[in-house]
């Protein structure tokens, strides 16, 4: 008697759990995102209007650290737990999609109404694929160009409304500009042994017809013997090699390097901090004629391939898509899309700056994609710091990193 | 029955249930991990292969990849020179402020203990300061040393592969001297006052009283300190992620921020976890040291 009361208590139990559990699904499906935006920045904000639309789907949001981005998605994913959408770094995202990690989203893209591939910039476009399919959607860019300080120019007997277009200008520029006695630098960027370095270096290599697969071009060499003429010739600051692309212009915004290259992140300290008139100019070229390119920055959004709810994640990225228009004015990012006129904010030199980066965004390259991207660029890093210490000349640095990127590939 | 639940009472059980307590918590706690670690760097491991513990096994192949790179020997010889500099700069400087702060001038014993704040600050704290310090255009010891005339141009402590792993190795000189000069005072006031006073009466000079007394007196403590230095030095790690960042080109990378670096921003974890067997290796060396020589710590 005992015995079967007790069952009876049980079987009511669990009946009245599933059904609790049951009534709870059909009220929200639960969609969890990770990405590393802080509370000023695009993805809390979007989430928080998300579900305030009460569209049956509730988002959960959690915010991880740059640093852990990769080996946190990792650990959750091999131990089941990852969440459903996830931001990760454009280099980094051929690393899961290879691996099946990340959800081929080609079909939905194709039925989507709101993401449309024609709409985006052709490098964004490019880091969410592998093999010829979508497994992402690109959640913000960036990319490099050339900034300079136009006080100095004229200082100098330069025009400021002709700023250098080639490599050669380029170094001619900054050795007319650089001034010991003032503490002045010619010109600064990074060279920093970490996937910096590479952001700032590809886009020369690229520019000189050579890639991350051909690093060792006749292109890629003379665009690192640039560089090391720019340090050995004292240019640029020897900490150019240890220090950061926002250390490097912090330098820039306090007049003492007249010529920067960096993103468009540094758009709102150096409208607050550079007492001087400035403008931003592409990348100079190698050549007159030659082929644009440049670095692209900014991370992807992906769905896990192990998410309970695709569809409902799908809906979720594409309301996230939807509001691409509010990214610049709210949240200072640019949206990876060629279709969206950005409007104008009221300071005259950030609107003119943006123009620039959206035409070298035009030109934007994505790094890879390649599921072993960290180990082609620390070849790529060291071969910079190589050549730029004095240790080895341009040609050997490239021939080792062209060497140890083969063995890579494979 | 009786005499076993006597002896957890009170007797040989007893002591075994003390002593299990501290061994199961560093097992599982230390030992554990030292364990997977040393598993690890005999398998092939990627990121997809973390979660579980069947990994293929590939025998000494971590080890043989490792050895054929040809930035292996360099980062372990700067591993060495950074190890060995730091320890005689940190052991020198702090035994001489020991010995300075024991003659006992009027506040001797305040100031000894504000030496202790660099012991406290965060590595990364330091690290971020002497970023500034050694800056190449606008750092302080640059204009110390080009205004006392001692250079005539400024020294890229960070960026010149002739300097950079120096840099280091000054930051981590700073950062241990007050824990040298402590743990040296510590021995140098435990030494009997009768001793010298003895000696003195017997015409030794300072020199000799230093050498025939002091030295030998210290002895457990310089080699627990020794000891305790390499494993210190061994596991810093702030100071070259905040200044240098192993660069430019390695020459001030060593094996414990190459370890990092190769596993979790190259995510190669096996090659990772094969640099820290080899210095679990070197470690284990130390701990004898230290364990050897703070057997005889037992004074009256």
């Amino acid at each position: 008697m005992g015995i079967r009361k007790l069952a009876l208590v049980g079987a009511l139990a669990v009946a009245s759990m599933s059904a609790f559990y049951v009534s709870a699904r059909a009220e929200d499906v639960k969609i969890t995102v990770w990405s590393l935006d802080r509370d000023i920045q695009p993805a809390p904000n979007l989430i928080k209007d998300f579900n305030n639309l009460k569209t049956g789907i509730t988002v959960e949001y959690r915010q991880i650290q740059f640093d852990d981005v990769v080996s946190e998605a990792m650990r959750a994913y091999s131990t089941g737990q990852a969440p459903d959408i996830i931001a990760v770094d454009n280099p980094e995202h051929a690393l899961f999609s290879s691996r099946g990690a990340f959800l081929d989203l080609t079909d939905m893209i194709s039925q989507s109404s709101v993401v449309k591939p024609a709409n985006y910039y052709p490098g964004p476009l490019k880091s969410v694929m592998w093999k010829d399919r979508y497994f992402g959607i690109p959640k913000a860019t960036n990319t490099i160009a050339l900034y300079y300080n136009k006080d100095m120019f004229k200082a100098k007997g330069l025009d400021p409304a002709k700023p250098p277009q080639t490599w050669a200008e380029l170094v001619d520029t900054a050795r007319k500009l650089t001034d010991p006695a003032k503490n002045v630098y010619g010109i600064t960027f990074s060279a920093k042994a970490n996937e910096e370095g590479t952001f700032q270096f590809l886009p020369w290599a690229q520019m000189g017809g050579g890639g991350y697969d051909k690093i060792n071009t006749p292109g890629a060499v003379k665009a690192l013997q640039t560089w090391k003429t720019i340090i050995d010739e004292k240019l640029a600051s020897r900490d150019t090699l240890t220090r950061s692309q926002w250390d490097s212009t912090g330098t820039f915004n306090s007049g003492n390097a007249a010529m920067a290259i960096s993103g468009p992140w540094e758009l709102d300290r150096m409208v607050k901090e550079a007492k001087f008139d400035w403008g931003v100019a592409l990348l100079p070229l190698p050549e007159a004629d030659a082929k644009r390119s440049s670095a692209m920055g900014d991370f992807n959004w992906a769905i896990f391939a192990n998410s309970k709810h695709p569809k409902e994640a799908f809906k979720v990225l594409e309301y996230f898509v939807s509001q691409d228009s509010r990214m610049f004015k709210d949240f200072g990012q640019l949206p990876a899309r060629s279709d969206l006129a950005i409007p104008p904010t009221g300071q005259p030199l950030k609107d003119a700056a943006l123009k620039v980066f959206q035409e070298q965004l035009k030109f934007a390259q994505p790094r890879g994609p390649h599921p072993a991207w960290p180990k082609i660029s620390k070849a790529i890093q060291d071969a910079i710091q190589a050549a730029l210490s004095g240790q080895m000349s341009a040609q050997e640095a490239l021939d080792q990193a062209d060497k140890k990127i083969k063995a890579v590939l494979g | 029955m009786r005499r076993l639940l006597l002896s957890i009472r009170d007797g040989r059980g007893f002591d075994i249930g003390l002593v299990s307590v501290p061994l199961i918590f560093l097992f599982a706690m230390a030992g554990l991990p030292l364990i997977y670690n040393i598993v690890m760097s005999f398998q092939e491991v990627d990121m997809f292969s973390l979660g579980t513990f069947a990994r293929p096994f590939v025998g000494f192949k971590n080890y043989i990849t490792l050895f054929s790179q040809p930035e292996t020997w360099p980062i372990l010889g700067n591993t060495a020179i950074f190890v060995v500099a730091s320890i005689a700069g940190q052991f020198t400087i702090g035994f001489a402020l020991a010995l300075f702060f024991w003659t006992g001038f009027p506040g001797s014993s305040w100031l000894r203990g504000l030496f202790l704040v660099s012991w406290v600050m965060p590595g990364l704290v330091v690290g971020a300061i002497w970023n500034w310090i050694l800056s190449g255009d606008f750092g302080v010891l640059n204009f110390l040393l080009k205004e006392s005339g001692l250079v005539a141009a400024n020294i890229f402590w960070r960026s010149d592969p002739n300097f950079s792993l120096w840099a280091v190795v000054i930051a981590n000189i700073w950062l241990g001297i007050s824990f040298n000069m402590i743990l040296l005072s510590v021995g140098l006031s435990a030494i009997p006052q009768d001793l010298y006073e003895a000696a003195e009466l017997d015409g030794a000079n300072v020199v000799q009283r230093f050498y025939t007394i002091t030295l030998p007196m210290m002895r457990s403590s310089i080699g627990a300190l020794v000891a305790l230095g390499l494993i210190f030095t061994l596991q810093q790690f702030d100071l070259f992620a905040a200044i240098t960042a192993g660069g430019p080109n390695n020459s001030s990378n060593v094996a414990q921020y190459w370890a990092w670096d190769l596993s979790f921003r190259q995510y190669d974890f096996a090659q990772g976890a094969t640099i820290s067997v080899i210095m679990i290796v070197f470690v284990m060396f130390a701990s004898v040291v230290y364990v050897r020589s703070t057997r005889h710590e037992v004074r009256g």
